[in-house]
């Protein structure tokens, strides 16, 4: 037998659960090798220490100490239960938003307008009064009195252009 | 009356049957925890922490296994949580822990007298509480507590042959770390 496993049988001996040719076996092995039987007594040792043990008491009137304890939970647990949900509503809510909002900016018809003239002239950046000044640049002596008649025109009705 | 039925009006919120339950385990509870964080109020705490636990979670407990392994399955996970909670404490600790092994070791272990003994269990619970957590509560479970294969398979909720081996695992990591200690008592050197 191997000493390697040995210490498993010697472990095993502690808990009782040795077969009676194990048994034999592992005394055999132990009565030739030293080094199995030092493990042996080295792990009997750590047994003994921890089993010959006096454990403490339980601080005194434990129920009596658990008690109050038990009734402060009983409130502070449905309290919590509430306050549980509302932690859990709060993703939900802020999902249900989102999704909300998602399927606004998605369904909403499209309201493009159109351009105006002069909106395109000046997104193409060009000067949307070119033809105006032209024509008001003329110095002829219609387009003059053209002017004129607006003039009076807009006088007579109390608006100007 | 029965345990069963204890457990069943504990469920129905019948205050007088929790007590008694609570008698019939509170010892057993703060020993483990105690095994386990060997602190007295630590473990006090421990205990009347996990029959609260046990009493709001009893409208879950279905009777699958035995109260006592459930109660135990609680204690080891809430002091497994309170010890994962204190871990990056703890590791200052045990290097510490690591250099006053070596001062007892000098002054004390080879005195064979109540007060070595005393020291020689500090020691070896120290070399435990080393150990990694696995270890650590099994050899609790097992060496400490005495529980059987079975019961420590139910708690932890692990194949008996996982047990076996843990505990194999964990008994010669033990050895090894306190060999230099116990060596004085009985074995030879030839380690």
């Amino acid at each position: 037998m191997k000493c390697k496993n040995v210490e498993r049988l010697v472990f095993r001996s502690f808990d009782g659960f040795l077969k009676e040719e194990e048994k034999q076996a592992l005394e055999e092995h132990l009565k030739d090798c030293p080094l199995c039987r030092t493990k042996k007594e080295e792990y009997q040792n750590i047994l003994n220490t921890l089993k010959g043990e006096d454990y403490p008491e339980p601080l005194p009137y434990f129920w009596e100490r658990l008690q109050p304890k038990l009734k402060e939970n009983k409130s502070y647990e449905s309290l919590t239960l509430w306050k549980q949900w509302g932690i859990r509503a709060i993703p939900l809510s802020l999902l249900a938003v989102f999704l909300f909002a998602a399927a606004i900016l998605l369904f909403l018809p499209n309201n493009n307008e159109e351009l105006s003239q002069s909106e395109a002239l000046l997104l193409r950046n060009l000067n949307p009064l070119q033809e105006t000044t032209s024509l008001l640049d003329r110095e002829g002596i219609e387009d003059k009195s053209m002017m004129l008649i607006f003039t009076t025109m807009e006088e007579k009705n109390g608006t100007r252009r | 009356m029965e345990e069963k039925e204890l457990v069943r009006l504990s469920q129905e919120g019948n205050e007088e049957a929790f007590a008694s339950l609570v008698k019939k385990y509170k010892i057993k509870i703060f020993n483990l925890a105690w095994s386990l964080t060997r602190d007295h109020e630590t473990a006090d705490d421990m205990a009347q922490e996990v029959f609260i636990k046990a009493y709001f979670a009893l409208p879950r407990f279905q009777f699958k296994s035995e109260f006592g392994t459930w109660l135990y399955r609680i204690t080891v996970n809430h002091v497994k949580d309170y010890l994962r909670k204190i871990g990056r404490m703890n590791k200052m600790l045990i290097e510490s822990k690591k250099e006053s092994l070596l001062f007892l070791e000098d002054d004390t272990v080879r005195k064979e007298n109540k007060y070595a003994e005393e020291q020689r269990r500090k020691i070896v619970h120290q070399a435990i509480q080393t150990l990694p957590e696995k270890y650590h509560v099994i050899l609790s479970l097992r060496d400490i507590q005495g529980l059987p294969y079975g019961e420590i398979s139910k708690i932890l909720k692990i194949s008996p042959g996982t047990v076996d081996s843990r505990l194999h695992r964990a008994r010669k990591i033990l050895r090894e770390k306190l060999a230099p200690f116990l060596s004085h008592e009985g074995g030879n050197h030839e380690m």
